[in-house]
């Protein structure tokens, strides 16, 4: 590949991470009595609640914080959020959706060329980490901007942060 | 004055935690016969993980593993060739909690660890094999002069990964194939009915299970090359046969890794064929047109060189792309009632939920 060649890439985001918090103690067993698409996970505290529009679940616990997952974009993430505080809102709890932040985001690209992971860790220290006896990808950490890729022989870099 | 500390010792005592870790390490190196320079760096790493906040309160499982972890580090720093493997075997643990823990050592003790070298990693691993001295249970034509298997062996291994089967995978399955198929190609009449678990058990190391895989790669790999050597082509060779060769694809691997996998001859081929509209040239289109439909079918056709998991992906779920209403999402629109209802039990439902306990 030229480094004059000017080669659109698509970077796919596959996954947003945040969490909020309501304010007020929730309580467990009445999400799990009164709410639909809920698993109560007694042993470890916590109730999941999957909403269908974003395609959403909430990792919900007692003491009022709430993380949601799946989400395609950070705006969607935050009206998943919303709709599910609205959820506990009409479930009779005192909610005030506060403390919103986007912890995490997951995108996924696929570069037009394979890579050859042994040179490029040996070119890239210490950024780059490769242990093929544990994981068939580099893992390259920015520190800056506290982000991760993986990147696969493939041409496959998955980037997390 | 001396303080009762200093007069008893105190202070230079260390805890039971870390001379049994030190004691650990000391019997690691013994066993795997390390230089001693290896121990005293290996023992400062583990007093200084045992030091630090992150490893102070972890299991006592954990800390039995920190010894061969801090081993493991000093060996990589050395470029002395020694896998997780060999470790988790030595401490009876499994390869995830090593490795949990190996990565933590090295975040938060900043060491750097270079990449297992995989010549190093053939010498060692062929090494422990018990085929170049002759006795009761290894059959006479089975002995092989170690010199010419490592040698032989090193090529198909540098053939390997020019040929991207070793990047991204676990390096002692490809050593392993690759010493299998140096072995029988070095006295291919006494040796091809031999099958690679025969040979895993005589040689008395054990069969990792991709090794299977690697090897018909390899044998892949090695056909694509065999179709362009002259004196190849009268010959119907497979994967039996072509081992036999095997000394001659690797004298004049580079050219034939260049025409075996050229993807612009292929294209001019398909060009030209297209062109002419004679039987003949159809006939060749139809022959060569197998890999214009995907990356190449290697069995007989030519295509470009990849990593295998190109040549074959696996089928991929991906989210579909943002259609446009789904992309104008803000996150601030309003939320009606009536979509939130409908995660939500009616009255009735919450009854019979209850009386059925199924929440509980």
């Amino acid at each position: 590949m030229d480094a004059d060649s000017d080669v659109a890439l698509d970077i796919l985001i596959t996954n947003v991470v945040c969490v909020f918090r309501t304010r007020c103690h929730l309580n467990l067993r009445k999400i799990a009595l009164e709410g639909a698409n809920v698993i109560y996970k007694r042993d470890v505290g916590k109730v999941l609640m999957k909403l269908r529009k974003p395609r959403i679940t909430a990792t919900i616990w007692s003491s009022g914080k709430v993380i949601c997952t799946g989400a395609t974009s950070e705006e969607e993430a935050k009206f998943g959020a919303r709709r599910l505080a609205r959820c506990l809102q009409k479930l009779g709890f005192q909610v005030i959706f506060t403390d919103f932040k986007v912890v995490n985001v997951l995108a996924v690209c696929n570069m037009p060329f394979e890579i050859r992971l042994p040179e490029f860790t040996k070119n890239n220290r210490p950024h780059a980490s490769y242990e093929p006896e544990l994981h068939p990808a580099v893992c390259y950490r920015i520190k800056t901007l506290r982000a991760t890729l993986q990147i696969f022989s493939t041409g496959s870099i998955t980037v997390t942060g | 004055e001396v303080a009762y500390s200093q007069s008893t010792g105190q202070k230079e005592q260390l805890s039971r935690c870390v001379l049994r870790g030190i004691r650990r390490v000391q019997d690691l190196c013994k066993v795997l016969r390390l230089p001693s320079v290896f121990e005293g760096t290996a023992v400062s790493y583990l007093q200084r993980a045992l030091q630090h906040p992150s490893f102070r309160l972890v299991s006592v499982e954990k800390k039995e593993l920190l010894g061969g972890c801090c081993v493991l580090a000093t060996c990589r720093q050395h470029n002395w060739p020694l896998t997780m493997g060999t470790i988790c075997s030595l401490l009876y643990a499994k390869q995830e909690l090593v490795a949990s823990v190996l990565l933590s050592v090295q975040k938060e003790l900043g060491i750097s660890m270079p990449a297992l070298g995989l010549a190093d990693l053939v010498k060692t691993h062929l090494n422990g094999f018990q085929l170049f001295r002759h006795a009761e249970d290894i059959p006479a034509p089975f002995v092989e002069d170690e010199e010419k298997l490592l040698a032989r062996t090193m090529q198909v291994v540098e053939l390997a990964s020019e040929t991207w089967l070793v990047t991204g995978r676990h390096p002692v399955p490809v050593v392993t194939a690759a010493a299998f198929l140096a072995w029988q190609s070095l006295q291919p009449a006494a040796r091809l009915a031999c099958t690679l678990a025969r040979f895993c058990k005589v040689a008395g190391i054990d069969l990792p299970p991709p090794a299977h895989l690697r090897l018909k790669e390899l044998h892949e790999i090695l056909l694509r090359m065999a179709s362009q050597l002259a004196w190849l082509r009268v010959f119907k060779l497979d994967k039996k046969t072509v081992v036999k060769h095997i000394g001659d694809l690797l004298q004049h691997r580079i050219f034939l890794l260049k025409n075996a996998f050229c993807v612009e001859d292929v294209e001019e081929q398909q060009g030209a064929a297209q062109g002419e509209a004679s039987p003949a040239a159809a006939g060749a289109a139809q022959e060569e047109g197998q890999p214009s439909k995907g990356k190449g079918d290697p069995e007989g056709s030519r295509g470009p060189l990849l990593p295998p998991c190109l040549l074959r992906p696996r089928k991929r779920l991906r989210t579909a792309a943002l259609s446009a209403s789904e992309a104008a999402i803000t996150g601030d629109e309003p939320i009606s009632d009536s979509e939130i209802e409908q995660y939500l039990r009616g009255p009735e439902e919450v009854r019979a939920f209850r009386r059925a306990k199924a929440w509980q």
